[in-house]
Order: structure tokens, then sequence, then C-alpha cells
């Protein structure tokens, strides 16, 4: 008895563990298509950025000069982004059937595409692109954004 | 005037009048199917809407409104967004699968299992979710319930058709996400489905 509570417990200790490292179990989407320089910064670390890459909430993307990248989120959103640009997937969460719904992406630079998905179709007052000189609501559509 | 000194004025003053413009220009355009939606663009000082296609807004200052929306040659645009176009990946698959009756797949739904499959495979996929659905019928629970075994069937189908096991990932989306958008406790086979969707 004694060492199944002791089991339960140190389950129950690893479970945020799992959470913040599993990424199989948390990852919003995946680098889809790339050329050149992208790197990916998560918390303090940064990645080098390759095809099928799993993306998590959170996540920083930044291109080189002669960088390109294509993401796919899991709500179907489709974001590409030319040279020397860079963007933030600050929220996403896409649970439709315990109603949260919500994605923000910020634009701090660079020419980005944007074809929305899912979240924006269910809640369109949650799905926003923050910038440095306004905030983009989208309704279900394709945006193209420049950000000197 | 030192010539090193009238460069370098002229320098700045190119500097003044390009270099610190920035500003932000966003559009918009057609969907890949054709339709066009609608965005807002909001600044401290209010915000524009655009719905029209190949409409654009700028801003250069947050605390200014954007200007009101303008026509934008497409052509200008190819030319500002030739390298993130070039890189846009094409938009997911949805497959759609019906149910007999518990978790067997009817039998057109059952054809369309090699289509998911040669799809995997031409994507090189390795981020698929088979999603199940249910109508507004019924409690919450037992319709999660069902839905959920009917994904986790759909999974183990694919899984034994040749698809990479640690690449789906199941999940149920109850009555919240339909096809058929309909009132409360209302049967509606079409939304009774599980969705495979293939990145």
């Amino acid at each position: 008895m004694k060492s199944i509570s002791m089991g339960v417990l140190v389950a129950a200790l690893m479970l945020p563990c799992t959470w913040a490292y599993g990424s199989d179990t948390t990852h919003i989407g995946i680098v889809k298509s790339l050329a050149g320089d992208v790197v990916i910064t998560r918390s303090d670390r940064t990645i080098q950025a390759e095809p099928n890459l799993r993306l998590q909430e959170g996540d920083v993307v930044q291109t080189g000069p002669n960088g390109k990248v294509g993401l796919i989120l899991e709500d179907d959103t489709v974001i590409s982004m030319g040279f020397d640009s860079k963007i933030a997937l600050k929220r996403f969460m896409f649970q439709p059937n315990e109603k949260k719904l919500s994605f923000i992406t910020r634009v701090f630079h660079g020419t980005i595409s944007f074809l929305s998905g899912q979240i924006a179709k269910l809640a369109p007052t949650q799905a926003q692109i923050e910038t440095p000189y306004a905030t983009v609501g989208s309704r279900g559509t394709h945006i193209l954004i420049q950000v000197d | 005037m030192n010539i090193l000194v009238r460069f370098a004025l002229l320098l700045l003053l190119v500097t003044l009048t390009s270099g610190c413009a920035k500003k932000m220009l966003v559009a918009l355009v057609p969907d890949p199917d054709g339709k066009i939606g609608s965005i807002s663009v909001e600044s401290a000082a209010g915000s524009v809407t655009i719905d029209t296609s190949y409409q654009a807004t700028t801003i250069g200052d947050p605390q200014k409104m954007p200007s009101t929306p303008a026509p934008v040659a497409k052509k200008k645009l190819d030319k500002i967004f030739k390298e993130a176009l070039s890189i846009q990946p094409e938009q997911p698959l949805h497959f759609l699968l019906y149910f007999q009756e518990g978790t067997e797949l009817t039998s057109e739904s059952m054809k369309l299992l090699p289509d998911i499959i040669a799809s995997i495979k031409q994507r090189n996929s390795t981020d698929i979710s088979v999603v199940g659905h249910t109508d507004t019928l019924g409690s919450k629970e037992y319709n999660t319930a069902l839905s959920t075994t009917r994904a986790l069937a759909v999974r183990t189908l694919l899984v034994t058709q040749g698809a990479e096991s640690n690449a789906i990932r199941t999940t149920s989306h109850g009555k919240e996400n339909p096809l058929i958008p309909t009132g409360d406790n209302v049967s509606e086979p079409r939304n009774r489905r599980v969705e495979v969707v293939v990145r």
C-alpha cells in the first residue's frame, strides 16, 4: 500500500516535467518548408530549424538574410516568412471541446504571409496578430504583413 | 565645407528620409480557394476594416490611425512578399470519415484509407491529426467518449496500413467544431465524423 502511494506521488511529481519536455503532447505545429538560415528560440535555447521540427507555444522564429520558412499549425493556420523576419507564437490554444480557443502571434519585423485556420473561424475575436504599430484581427483569410 | 563633412550630411539626410520612415503594411488577398475574408487593423487611435481583396492599409506611428484602406497592385505585393510566398506550404488536407455504427467505418470511408496513406507519403508528413466529432444530440460525456473511441479506431487502421504511429495525434472536438452548424440536441449525421488532417 505504501509503495503504491509512493508510486502515485512520484508519478505526480514527474507529471510537470513530462508536460515541460514532452514535445509529443505539447507541440502546436511543425516547420514544413525551409531554406537558408532559420532559428527557433525556445526559453533560453536556440535551435537550428529543420523540416518537421515540432513547434511549441512561445517559440520565437527568426529567418536570416537568406532564410525563409513555412509553418503549419494544428488548427490549419499556415504562416510563411521571407528574409530577415521574426515572429513569436505567443499563445496557441486549440481545444474546441473545452472551449479553449486562442491564437496570438507577435510580428517583430519582416515579411509574413498568414493563412488563418480554425481558431479564427471558431473564435474570430481570439485570433490576433500583434505588431509594434497595431493589432491585426483576422476572420478567416489570407493576410500579408510587412513590418520595417 | 570639407567634402567629407558634406558627404556625412548627405548620408544623414538620406537616412532620415528613407531609413527612418519605418512603417507597417497590411494587405488582404484572396484565400487559396478564392474566398475573401475580413481583417481589422487597430492602433491606439482607432481601427480600420478591410474586406475587399487587394486592399491595404499602412501605419507608421502606433499613436495614429492606420491609413484608410486603398487598392494595392497584386504585382507590388508579389514583389514585396516574393520570398515569403515562395516558401508557403500547401494547406493541410482534410479527410472526412463516417461510421455505420460503433467504430465500424462505412464502405465509402474505408475506400478513403489508401488515399490518406498516399497523401501522408506524398507530403512526407510527420504531423497527422485524427479528430473525432459529434452532432449536438446527447450528453457531452457520451459524445466525447464515442468520438474519442472512433478516432482511436481510425488511428489503429492508419497504423495498420503503414502510417507512423508517433506521427499521429488523436483528439476529440465533441460537438464544438461542427461541419454543419445546428442548434442544440439536433441529430446531424454529417457532423458525426472523424477528420484526418495531413500536414
